[in-house]
């Protein structure tokens, strides 16, 4: 009952913010990066409720508990070292004084600064859609876990519910995800380190899991195969030494160059804010990890195995539930819901913004609507994308933190030549954007399929060696492209270059209601 | 274990130093609307260029 209510009240109160928050999403670009005028406390928040997902809370904890401490090296020290290494793009990514307001709109300036269609914004989008469909749905599994966990609803049905969160935080666009996601940071924060502290108390403290971690040959499922002793407490764990670096380094690069993060790099207020957003975030998130870390690995000591039914994507709420008092287990188990939720409406918006905003209006740029016919659409679309990840939920094909890490290793092989050479070297050009990206995407399915031990990084090789094979055989990019990541004052034709992608060109589609009126009046 | 954690803690130490870096090299070029206000850790809260 305690967890009813608890629930019940994280409900009403992600309604009230997100409709309250309605109201601050009037023109495109607040819709999408929240018209670049973030401030700092915010942006913390957001940045740690988009940070931690259910892959962090569910996924992290579930490897400890089967794989020990290897977990911390593979998927913490990896996303902390991706966040550490954010402000590098923040750096460089917001100077311009319009920056972009979307991803693919960013590598649309950048490499095609004189295009009206931008082909390679459109494969941008394209990557983008697929990409964070499947984060969606893996924050509608680990959802759909707590849910039925919480209210003993079959997961098959519990994961439906999502729906109501996604399209209540979801459809003020970012002023929307942002309010609710600090909302949300404030509840993982608690909620964990109750779940952390009920797990130490019930443990006996952290030298009977030590204890346990080092001597412990229990199978992760009831039935399964015994563990070689030991091997939760070394550093490698069962996964090999090349199996964890190819974990860590999917984790590590693939996050720094990641759509979400760049497009977050882009909503501060200017580049300061968001290397302190970064700052303030990795304190935030570390006292949110410490109590994960406990729990995970305090979970061996409390319970040996799984049951046989059971991933290890439950430890956290079957642990929770049993050995929390019952407003500690609620408060924790709404985190969890909280963690899904703030990551999910973020990628969702990212999602349908990728399909209609860059690829759809930039094939079709002769259409016209106004900002209030483009959100509308852009909530449309999120709703029957949410809809699809919902349904393709029911069957969950990975493991939370896998999945992630799948994702991440495809989006840091497509997208690193383009994001970090082309903020940090005037040279890359057009044609090197599109070899790198197309190399990278194909290098890494073919990686993947042929099983190799590090597909990430075969693909990144080979994206940079088909960047430095065609980057000096092709014209050097012309000035309008790279200068505003340079310079602090542009030209004349730099200005009127972005202005035209920005509101002339392909963006004039998307018309002011007032614009409208004129052209209707005239 | 001690390895894992401090490889953690390595990253964390070294973000706090990558921004603090970036926030000189910042003050350093002394562009407002980049957000240098003449102190390292702070940021104008109304964003005024």
């Amino acid at each position: 009952m305690v967890y009813l209510v608890v629930l019940g009240f994280y409900i009403a109160f992600v309604i009230w913010a997100s409709l309250k928050s309605l109201k601050q999403a009037e023109s495109m670009s607040d819709f999408t990066t929240g018209g670049h005028r973030m401030g700092l406390m915010l942006g913390i928040g957001t940045t740690t409720a988009t940070w931690v997902s259910v892959a962090s809370v569910m996924g992290v904890p579930g490897y400890l508990y089967s794989n020990g401490v290897s977990a911390i090296i593979g998927w913490v020290a990896g996303w902390f070292l991706a966040t550490a290494l954010f402000p590098i793009v923040a750096y460089k990514i917001r100077r311009p004084k319009t920056p972009a307001r979307t991803f693919p709109e960013y590598i649309h300036l950048r490499f095609e600064p004189f295009r009206r269609i931008s082909h390679l914004r459109t494969i941008v989008g394209a990557v983008m859609f697929i990409g964070y469909f499947l984060f969606v749905h893996l924050q509608v599994v680990g959802f759909g876990i707590v849910f039925s966990t919480i209210t003993n609803i079959q997961y098959e049905y519990a994961i439906f519910a999502f729906l109501i969160f996604l399209l209540f935080t979801s459809i003020g666009g970012f002023w929307s995800v942002a309010a609710t996601d600090t909302l949300n940071t404030t509840l993982i924060v608690i909620g964990v380190i109750l779940g952390g502290a009920s797990v130490l108390a019930a443990t006996g403290g952290l030298g009977n899991i030590i204890d346990t971690m080092s001597s412990t040959t229990s199978p992760t499922n009831i039935g399964g195969d015994a563990i070689p002793e030991g091997s939760m407490i070394s550093p490698v764990g069962t996964f090999g030494l090349g199996a964890l670096f190819a974990i860590f380094m999917s984790n590590a690069v693939g996050s720094i160059v990641s759509p979400h993060w760049v497009t977050r790099m882009l909503a501060p207020k200017n580049i300061k804010v968001a290397i302190l957003q970064i700052m303030g975030s990795l304190l935030v998130l570390t006292a949110i990890f410490i109590p994960l870390i406990i729990m995970g690995l305090g979970a061996k000591t409390l319970m040996p195995s799984l049951p046989a039914d059971r991933t290890t994507d439950y430890i956290i709420p079957l642990i929770v539930q049993e050995y929390s008092p019952p407003l500690f287990g609620a408060l924790t188990l709404v985190a969890l819901c909280a963690a899904a939720v703030s990551s999910a409406n973020s990628m969702l918006l990212h999602c349908a913004t990728s399909i209609y905003y860059d690829v759809y209006l930039n094939i079709f740029s002769e259409k016209k609507i106004t900002e209030k016919k483009f959100n509308m659409n852009l909530r449309i679309g999120m709703f029957v994308i949410a809809v699809i990840a919902v349904v393709s939920a029911i069957t969950p094909p990975w493991f939370l933190a896998m999945g992630f890490t799948y994702v991440y290793g495809g989006f840091g092989a497509v997208f690193f030549a383009v994001v970090i050479l082309g903020l940090y070297w005037k040279r890359m050009n057009r044609a090197a954007a599109y070899v790198s990206m197309l190399v990278g995407l194909f290098a890494y399915i073919a990686a993947q399929f042929a099983s190799a031990t590090n597909p990430f990084l075969i693909a990144l090789g080979a994206s940079l060696v088909g960047v430095f094979m065609v980057v000096f055989f092709t014209p050097k990019p012309p000035v309008e492209a790279y200068e505003p990541y340079f310079k602090a004052d542009v030209s004349q034709s730099t200005q009127e270059t972005f202005y035209h992608i920005q509101k002339n060109e392909t963006d004039q589609s998307v018309v002011s209601d007032e614009e409208k009126l004129a052209r209707k009046d005239a | 274990m001690v390895i894992a954690l401090m490889t953690w803690f390595v990253t964390i130490i070294f973000g706090l130093l990558l921004g603090t870096y970036l926030c000189f090299r910042l003050e350093k070029h002394g562009v407002k609307r980049w957000g240098a206000t003449g102190k390292l850790f702070h940021y104008n809260p109304k964003g005024e260029e």
